[in-house]
C-alpha cells in the first residue's frame, strides 16, 4: 500500500507542479472575478440606456412617454423635437454610440398600439421595458378617452406584481427560476464533460511516458501493474479535485468580496448584493462529485488502456478516438437533455454507464429524476466501473510491456483473455 | 545460504520466436555472475523473468529460495534495465527517492542515502537539476544508484557499462566490485567480454537461447580452448605468417596484425614455436604461454558471426 501511495503522490506532484496546472488554477477565479465586475458594471452605468422619443402627432404621447420612462432606472429618455431630418441626425448619433437608441411615437398609438424603436443593439431588456412602459400609457390614455379619472387610473397602475418563482423537487421548494436551473443543469454538463476529457487524457499520457521512456520496466518489478495503474489513476483523480478546490474557494472568497469590488467599481453594496451564484442544494453537489468521480474513474481506466497499447503521441491521439466518441454521446446530447430531462432519450442516457456521468447530474439538477433512477444510475455505473477496470488492466498489464505495432481488436481480445 | 538465484528450465517465446529455450542457471550468494552472449542471446528476456517482469511460459524462477517471484522480493533486488527509464521531467534527487519508495524505503531514509549516493558518484551537484538535462552518462550513473539505493542483497544489471566513457565505466565498475566485497551477489549481463573478464567470478555464456557453458572464469578457461601463446611483434614479422599456418604446431591462430593469440596444436610444443619463429626472422617483443581470453572462448563457442566486435568495445 506504501507503494501504491508513492504513485499517487508522485503523479500528483508533477502535475501540480507543472505550468498549465497554474494556469488553470488561475484562469478559473479570473473568469468568475470577471463575471462579477461585469455584473456590477452594468448596474452601475453601463447598464442604463439613453435613448430619444420622437413624437411626430400634435396630442403629446411622448411627452407622456418620457415621463412614464422617468422611474425606469435602466432607461433615460429625451424628447426630440421633431424637426424635419431629425430621423437622420438621431441615425447618426446612434452610429456615433452617442446614443443607444430611439423611439418613434404618433397621435395613432393608442388606437392601433403601434410604435416603432431603432438602435444599435435591440437588447431584450430594452425591449420588454419599453413594451411595458408603452402599454401603460396607452391602456392609461384609452381609459381616460372613455372619461376615467387619471387619478383613478394612475392608482390602479400604481401596483405592480411580483411572482415568487419557487422550484418544486423531491419535497422540498426552493427559490430557484427555470432559467436558473436550465443554466446550472447546462453548466453541470459542460464542466463534467470537459474535467472527465481533460484529466482522463492526463492519464493517458502519463501512462503514455512510462511506457515510451521505459520507466514502467523498474516499476513493474516492484509494483503488480494493477497498483500502477490504480496509482496513476487516484493521483491524477487528487488533481483534479485539488483544481476544483482552488475554483470553488476562490469563488467563494471573490463573492464575499462584491462589496468591495462594488465599492471600487463606484457602485453602492446594495447593488453587489444583487450579483448572486444561484443556489446549489448541498444533494446536487454531491451528486455532481458522486458522477464526476464515477466517470473519472470509468474513463481513465479506459485511457489508461489506451495509453499502454500506444507506443507514441500520434498513436495514442488515434487510440483514444473511440473513448473520446463515446464521452462526446453525452456531450452532444446536453442539449437535448436539458430542454427535456425527463423524455425516454434522457432517461437511458442516464442508466447507460457510459453517458450517466454527464447525463445523470443534468436530469437531477433540473429536477425531474426520481431517486430510485439515481440510486440504479448510480448501481449501473459501478458495475461498469469494476467491469470496465478489470478489462483495462489487463490489457495494460501486457500492454506497458509491449513494444512495436499497435494491437488490433483480435489481439486486444487475447490479452484480455490471457 | 540459499543460492540467490535459482533459474530451472526456463522457457520464454514471443510470437512463435524461442528467445529463451530450457535455460537453468544459477548465481551463488556474494559473487558477480556474468551473463555472456551476443546480442539477440536472450540475456535481457532472462533477466527480465527472474525480474518477474516477463513469467516464463514454462521452468521456474527461485529467488532466496522462493517460488513466489521478484515483485514479492523487491525490496532486497536492485534491477537496471537493459533500456534505461527515469522520468525526464522530473528531478534527479526526486525520481531517486521516488523509486526507493517503490521499493519500499522511508521517504526520509531515501533521500539521505540518495544524497549520499549523488555524492560518492560526483553528481551532487546535480541533485535537483532535471534528469533530461542530464549527459547519457550522468543518466546511467543516477539509474545505476536507483538500482543499489535500497542496499538490496542481489542486484541485477542489464549492460551496465554500455554506452558509458572510459573514466565513468571504471567509477561503476570499481562500485560493482566493492558491492561484492561488503557480501552481496551482482548478476550482470554484457556482450563486451572485457568487462565480463575483469568482474565475473562465474559465468554463463548463452547464444539463441540457449546455454553454452557455466561455472567459474578459471574452469571456464580451463576446460574450454587448450594451451596458448600470445605472440607480440616488434617491427619484423618475417615469415610468421607461414608459421602460424603450420597444423602440426598451431592449431588455431587469430592474427591482429602486431599481435596474434595462437592456439597450440595438440601435442606440440610451445618452444618450437619459438624457435621455428625466431629461425624465420621474427622480432619479437613479446612470448606469452598464455591462458586464453575470455573473448577467444566466446568467440570459439558462438561464432565469429554472432559476435562481431561493435562499436562500444572500441572504447574498452
Amino acid at each position: 500500500m506504501r507503494k501504491v501511495w508513492a504513485v499517487i503522490r508522485r503523479e500528483f506532484i508533477e502535475r501540480v507542479r507543472t505550468r498549465w496546472f497554474w494556469i488553470s488554477a488561475i484562469l478559473g477565479p479570473v473568469l468568475f472575478g470577471g463575471i462579477i465586475v461585469f455584473q456590477i458594471a452594468q448596474s452601475v452605468g453601463g447598464g442604463v440606456r439613453h435613448i430619444a422619443v420622437v413624437d411626430t402627432g400634435k396630442v403629446g404621447y411622448g411627452v407622456r412617454v418620457v415621463e412614464a420612462l422617468g422611474v425606469s432606472r435602466t432607461i433615460r429618455a429625451d424628447a426630440a423635437s421633431p424637426a424635419p431630418g431629425v430621423f437622420d441626425s438621431l441615425t447618426r448619433l446612434v452610429e456615433a454610440k452617442q446614443l443607444n437608441g430611439f423611439l418613434i411615437v404618433d397621435d395613432s398609438l393608442p388606437t392601433d398600439g403601434k410604435a416603432e424603436y431603432r438602435a444599435s443593439n435591440l437588447s431584450l431588456q430594452t425591449i420588454e421595458e419599453l413594451q411595458r412602459t408603452l402599454n401603460r400609457v396607452v391602456e392609461k390614455a384609452r381609459l381616460e378617452g372613455r372619461g376615467v379619472n387619471p387619478a383613478v387610473v394612475d392608482w390602479a397602475q400604481a401596483l405592480r406584481v411580483t411572482l415568487d418563482q419557487k422550484k418544486c423537487q423531491r419535497g422540498a421548494c426552493t427559490a430557484e427560476s427555470a432559467g436558473q436551473s436550465f443554466i446550472i443543469a447546462y453548466l453541470v454538463a459542460i464542466l463534467l464533460f470537459m474535467a472527465i476529457l481533460l484529466y482522463g487524457v492526463n492519464v493517458m499520457s502519463s501512462v503514455l511516458e512510462e511506457k515510451r521512456d521505459r520507466i514502467v520496466e523498474v516499476l513493474v518489478s516492484s509494483l503488480r501493474p494493477f497498483q500502477l495503474m490504480m496509482g496513476k489513476v487516484v493521483g491524477a483523480g487528487a488533481v483534479s479535485f485539488f483544481q476544483f478546490l482552488i475554483w470553488g474557494v476562490s469563488a467563494r472568497i471573490l463573492l464575499n468580496l462584491r462589496a468591495p469590488i462594488a465599492r471600487a467599481l463606484g457602485a453602492d453594496a446594495e447593488m453587489a448584493q444583487g450579483v448572486q451564484l444561484p443556489h446549489i442544494p448541498f444533494a446536487t453537489l454531491a451528486v455532481f462529485m458522486a458522477f464526476f468521480l464515477g466517470g473519472f474513474l470509468l474513463y481513465s481506466a479506459m485511457f489508461a488502456a489506451v495509453g499502454a497499447m500506444s507506443s507514441n503521441e500520434q498513436e495514442a491521439r488515434q487510440a483514444q478516438q473511440p473513448v473520446t466518441y463515446l464521452l462526446m454521446i453525452s456531450y452532444l446530447s446536453i442539449i437535448g437533455l436539458t430542454n427535456d430531462p425527463s423524455s425516454t432519450f434522457a432517461k437511458t442516457l442516464s442508466l447507460v454507464p457510459f453517458t450517466s456521468p454527464i447525463a445523470t447530474p443534468v436530469r437531477w439538477t433540473a429536477g425531474s429524476m426520481p431517486t430510485w433512477e439515481l440510486a440504479a444510475s448510480l448501481v449501473m455505473l459501478a458495475v461498469a466501473i469494476v467491469g470496465v477496470t478489470w478489462v483495462a488492466a489487463r490489457i495494460y498489464r501486457v500492454g506497458i510491456l509491449m513494444t512495436g505495432k499497435r494491437p488490433n481488436l483480435k489481439e486486444l481480445m487475447r490479452w484480455v483473455r490471457a | 545460504m540459499a543460492e540467490p538465484v535459482i533459474v530451472d528450465r526456463v522457457t520464454k517465446r514471443f510470437a512463435g520466436n524461442t528467445a529463451v529455450d530450457t535455460l537453468s542457471l544459477s548465481v551463488p550468494s556474494g559473487v558477480i555472475y556474468g551473463l555472456l552472449g551476443p546480442n539477440g542471446a536472450g540475456k535481457t528476456t532472462t533477466l527480465r523473468m527472474i525480474m518477474d517482469i516477463y513469467e516464463p511460459d514454462s521452468g521456474s524462477v527461485r529467488l532466496f529460495d522462493d517460488l513466489a517471484g521478484g515483485r514479492v522480493h523487491s525490496a532486497r533486488i536492485g534491477y537496471l534495465p537493459e533500456e534505461r527509464g527515469l522520468y525526464p521531467k522530473m528531478r534527479v534527487l526526486d525520481v531517486l527517492v521516488f523509486l526507493a519508495e517503490t521499493k519500499g524505503v522511508a521517504r526520509k531514509a531515501a533521500r539521505a542515502k540518495a544524497l549520499e549516493w549523488l555524492d560518492r558518484l560526483g553528481l551532487g551537484e546535480r541533485r535537483l537539476s532535471k534528469v533530461s538535462d542530464l549527459s547519457k552518462g550522468m543518466q546511467q550513473k543516477v539509474q545505476f544508484i536507483s538500482a543499489v539505493l535500497h542496499d538490496p542483497e542481489l542486484v541485477v544489471l542489464d549492460e551496465p557499462f554500455s554506452g558509458l566513457d572510459p573514466v565513468n565505466r571504471q567509477v561503476l565498475l570499481e562500485t560493482v566490485l566493492d558491492y561484492r566485497r561488503r557480501g552481496k551477489t551482482v548478476l550482470f549481463s554484457t556482450h563486451i567480454m572485457e568487462h565480463a573478464e575483469q568482474l565475473c567470478d562465474r559465468l554463463c555464456i548463452i547464444a539463441r537461447g540457449k546455454k553454452l557453458v557455466d561455472g567459474t572464469l578459471a574452469d571456464v578457461k580451463r576446460t574450454h580452448g587448450g594451451k596458448h601463446v600470445v605472440v607480440e611483434f616488434d617491427g619484423g614479422e618475417g615469415a610468421a605468417r607461414q608459421i602460424f599456418a603450420d597444423r602440426k604446431l598451431i592449431a588455431k591462430a587469430q592474427d591482429f596484425g602486431q599481435h596474434a593469440e595462437l592456439e597450440l596444436a595438440a601435442g606440440a610444443d610451445a618452444q618450437d614455436i619459438l624457435k621455428a619463429l625466431v629461425a624465420s626472422g621474427a622480432r619479437l617483443s613479446r612470448f606469452e604461454l598464455a591462458s586464453p581470453s575470455l573473448h577467444k572462448i566466446f568467440v570459439d563457442l558462438v561464432g565469429p558471426d554472432a559476435a562481431t566486435p561493435d562499436k562500444e568495445r572500441a572504447g574498452a
